[in-house]
């Protein structure tokens, strides 16, 4: 064997040259490729996105959301597609701009890094760039500087690219023509033919409301509903089913007995004259003097204590509070002399000089709080609430299994699980497929399952769910009610009542358009005209959008112009515009933000327009499985 | 040499003289590959090499943008437009540059450099963005013709709402009010058209042009 290798060495080279090839051009890679899974959430131009990455953006979205929601926020409006779509559309942005930076070789020099890095204001110390935060930094995101260094250059390559492309807001022509409509102000008035004024008229054919219902039975038709009956296993309901027995409760009391006892603390003030222990003798005996000069003070007018400590106290920390310490046990965190001083005096008592390695103090104390152990009286109802809710913690654990098999294992019915588990069987009232449905049923998982086939027709017991931590719920359906058509008769008032409105609306809108018809002819009418006013379109109260659409599209060229629309209250509304005025000089601030507002969404406009195009050179692939929310 | 026995002697000589017919056309092939592979690495590794160098001038120009140096600003977009023509960054060095010398009123350089990455720009649609903003600068200037034969190709559909937009504009104000409603009544089909099924994205943009498509309808017989 080997000599044919060695006889053929020639050809052995090709072969071994073929082998190598790939590994020079490509890498390791090329044999390696292709293990990847066939689930992650979007393919773009190649590179994936996996469920994983998907799952992490998505609970950062969701953390980002739950303040501006509050605290009673629904969780399934976290959870929602939309917001799936919204995160995995920003997820495919990102990598779409990020692939784009490498196919098209965009990067970002070192210099540039480095300068970026040194200008980033966290990163500095007393404006100097300090090398020990950004190692912090580094070490805090769980990256090495390495990696770090290669995303930091790639987001901002990323943003380079994106600056100017987003950049729009060149030049004005575009935003002048919006700006000035905005800003436009019409002088109004406003006639309404109301419907009312034709209900007499109204004439219904017979047949009419059933015609109607015939080719509306959609809707006419109520939701499909079951009421169904479900036992709830949480700790607080297995709370209520354990006992605790005095003898329990007090052999806990006894077992953790420093939890029930507090120790005596006692509030003091003190003025300390300095005087280190190593200092010469001479100065410690100045200090002395002072520190007695003070004492006599004090003694002389003891309610002055919280000015003289201001005054003289040299412990810059309680000096300004009046020399006052707040309140502390007797538990070391005070040097010795002085602790045994408060804790020997009484309440409001003056102490001697006291001597620490610190110098003189003089002591007062404010206040004295006994110490002692609770009787068991007091803490009874505490101590028996806590071995209840650690004993149903327990049984929880413990049932929990039991509620899961035994639903399960005995499906047609909860009574089994419910004298197993001592729970009280529920009755739910009608609950509408699809409908907003009261706890414990809002739970998406709990609502499907309710509706299911297995559950809704064979009558099975539905799976134990957990809606909420550590409540676990099953249930059945009892009584259905398949949805129906209501029948005619129920509704044949609203619907006659609803055909008159919608005559009547025709009627005024017939006569409001022959009424305009004759004001542009330049004929008089009886229409009674409300007060002539101004409107702009962004300023234009008591107006309906049709109203607004209405008067700013008509003619400016011959005035006055008379226009009327249709609008959603009925009725049929006339307006006639007398004058039309460009924006006055009062205006230009507003002006200047309308122009930044066009800017803005111009730029938005174009930067998702070649941001489309990418999509398209690229091609993105999503995973429409991973948009819809499964199990929480 | 070691005998080999009969069976593998046949197969050697087989071999030998499959080699001998066909080996020429493999090494040849091989080599061929080989060469088009380094070819294919070393262009690639010369457009990294060039953008490397471009990306350094490119950081230089934004940095005097933010500055304001409006000089380096132009030195910078020029060097890099006429050593990197063939780079990403020369389009985008030309978008950015136009845009710091028309908000500071150099209004001619501004339309050289959006002229030039209308024409060149490696990027399809920064080359459209260039053309959109030129004609913008030139609407300005109230050199309406110009501007409209900027416009006259149909960019790539995701510019065509804005493209539509503009024009419309522009005939607004030569005073073709019913032209200009048609204008924007095509940009509001291209936008929908665009936008399927999204209501929400997009939707300022588009009560934009509604509010210009009254106006165009206000400026003609308002019908």
């Amino acid at each position: 064997m080997f000599d044919l290798v060695r006889s053929n060495r020639r050809m052995m080279q090709v072969i071994l040259a073929l082998i190598i090839l790939p590994f020079a051009f490509w890498g390791v890679e090329s044999y390696v490729r292709n293990v990847g899974a066939e689930n992650d959430a979007a393919v773009v131009g190649g590179s994936k996105i996996s469920p994983q990455e998907f799952q992490a953006a998505l609970r950062d979205q969701q953390e980002k959301m739950r303040p501006m929601l509050g605290a009673g926020a629904d969780p399934a409006a976290l959870d929602s597609r939309e917001v799936r779509e919204a995160v995995l559309e920003s997820l495919v942005n990102q990598r779409l701009l990020a692939l784009h930076a490498v196919k098209t070789h965009m990067t970002v020099s070192d210099a540039h890094l480095v300068d970026y890095i040194r200008s980033v204001p966290g990163l500095q110390e007393n404006g100097q760039f300090s090398k020990e935060r950004y190692e912090a930094l580094v070490a805090n995101q769980g990256m090495s500087k390495e990696m770090f260094e290669a995303r930091l250059r790639q987001d901002l390559a990323v943003q380079e690219m994106v600056a100017p492309i987003a950049g729009a807001g060149l030049g004005s022509a575009s935003a002048t023509v919006w700006v000035a409509a905005q800003l436009q102000e019409r002088t109004i008035a406003e006639a309404q033919i109301k419907p009312e004024q034709f209900t007499g008229e109204v004439k219904l054919p017979a047949d009419a409301a059933r015609t109607y219902y015939d080719g509306h039975q959609k809707e006419f038709e109520t939701r499909e509903q079951v009421k169904a009956e479900f036992v709830v296993l949480s700790q607080a309901v297995l709370s209520e089913q354990v006992a605790v027995s005095d003898d329990e409760v007090k052999a806990r009391y006894q077992a953790q007995q420093d939890r029930y006892t507090r120790n005596e603390e006692r509030r003091a003030s003190h003025i300390l004259v300095l005087a280190a222990k190593g200092a010469p003798d001479a100065e410690k005996a100045a200090a002395k003097a002072k520190a007695e000069d003070i004492l006599a003070q004090v003694r002389k007018a003891p309610g002055d204590f919280a000015k003289l400590a201001q005054q003289h106290s040299q412990d810059p920390g309680s000096a300004k509070q009046g020399g006052d310490l707040q309140w502390f046990p007797r538990d070391g965190r005070m040097v010795k002399p002085f602790e045994d001083a408060v804790f020997g005096l009484k309440e409001n008592q003056i102490s001697d000089l006291v001597v620490t390695d610190y110098g003189f103090h003089i002591i007062r104390v404010t206040g004295i709080r006994p110490g002692g152990t609770r009787p068991l009286e007091q803490v009874k109802a505490e101590i028996a609430a806590e071995l209840k809710g650690q004993a149903a913690a327990k049984k929880y654990a413990e049932s929990a299994d039991a509620l899961t098999n035994t639903v399960y294992e005995q499906s047609d019915s909860l009574k089994p699980a419910a004298d197993k588990l001592k729970l009280a069987i529920r009755q739910s009232e009608w609950l509408p497929r699809g409908g907003t449905l009261p706890p414990p049923f809002n739970h998406p998982k709990l609502q499907s399952a309710l509706f299911s086939d297995d559950v809704l027709k064979n009558k099975r017991n539905t799976e134990a769910v957990e809606v909420s931590p550590n409540t676990l719920v099953a249930a059945r359906v009892v009584e259905h009610r398949p949805g129906a058509l209501r029948p005619f008769e129920e509704v044949r008032a609203d619907i006659e009542r609803k055909l008159a409105r919608d005559e009547a609306a025709k009627l005024a809108a017939a006569k409001g358009r022959d009424l305009l018809a004759r004001l542009e002819k330049g004929e008089g009418t009886e229409l009674r005209w409300g007060e002539t006013r101004k409107v702009t379109r962004v300023q234009a109260p008591m107006l309906a959008p049709e109203a607004v659409k209405a008067i700013f599209s008509a003619p400016a060229g011959k005035l006055p112009a008379y226009v009327g629309t249709a609008l959603p209250s009925g009725a049929f509304g006339l307006y006639r515009v007398s004058a039309v005025a460009e924006a006055g000089a009062p205006a230009q601030t507003a002006a200047n933000a309308m122009r930044q507002q066009y800017a803005r969404t111009a730029a938005e406009e174009e930067f998702n327009g070649w941001l489309a195009g990418l999509r398209e050179r690229y091609g993105v692939k999503v995973n429409k499985a991973v948009l819809d929310a499964k199990d929480r | 040499m070691a005998v080999y026995d009969l069976e593998e002697q046949e197969q050697l000589d087989e071999i030998k003289t499959w080699w001998k017919q066909y080996g020429n056309l493999i090494t040849w092939i091989v080599t061929a590959v080989a060469v088009a592979l380094a070819g294919w690495q070393g262009w690639n590794w010369w457009q990294r090499n060039q953008a490397a160098q471009a990306a350094s001038l490119y950081g230089a120009l934004q940095v005097a943008t933010m500055k304001g140096d409006f000089k380096q600003v132009r030195d910078a977009a020029g060097e890099l437009i006429e050593k990197y023509p063939g780079t990403s960054y020369a389009g985008l060095a030309a978008l950015m540059a136009a845009k710091v010398q028309a908000e500071t009123g150099d209004a001619k350089n501004a339309k050289a450099q959006l002229g030039w990455a209308a024409e060149k720009a490696d990027d399809p649609g920064v080359r459209d963005l260039a053309r959109l903003r030129l004609a913008t600068l030139l609407a300005d200037e109230k050199a309406f013709d110009e501007a409209l034969k900027q416009l006259a190709a149909e960019p790539s559909s995701h510019f065509a709402a804005r493209f539509q937009e503009l024009r419309g504009d522009i005939l607004l104000g030569q005073g073709k009010a019913a032209e200009a409603r048609t204008a924007y009544e095509n940009a509001i089909a291209r936008h929908d058209g665009a936008r399927q099924g999204d209501a929400l994205r997009g939707k300022a943009y588009r009560d934009i042009l509604q509010v210009k498509l009254e106006t165009a309808i206000a400026g003609g017989d308002g019908k």
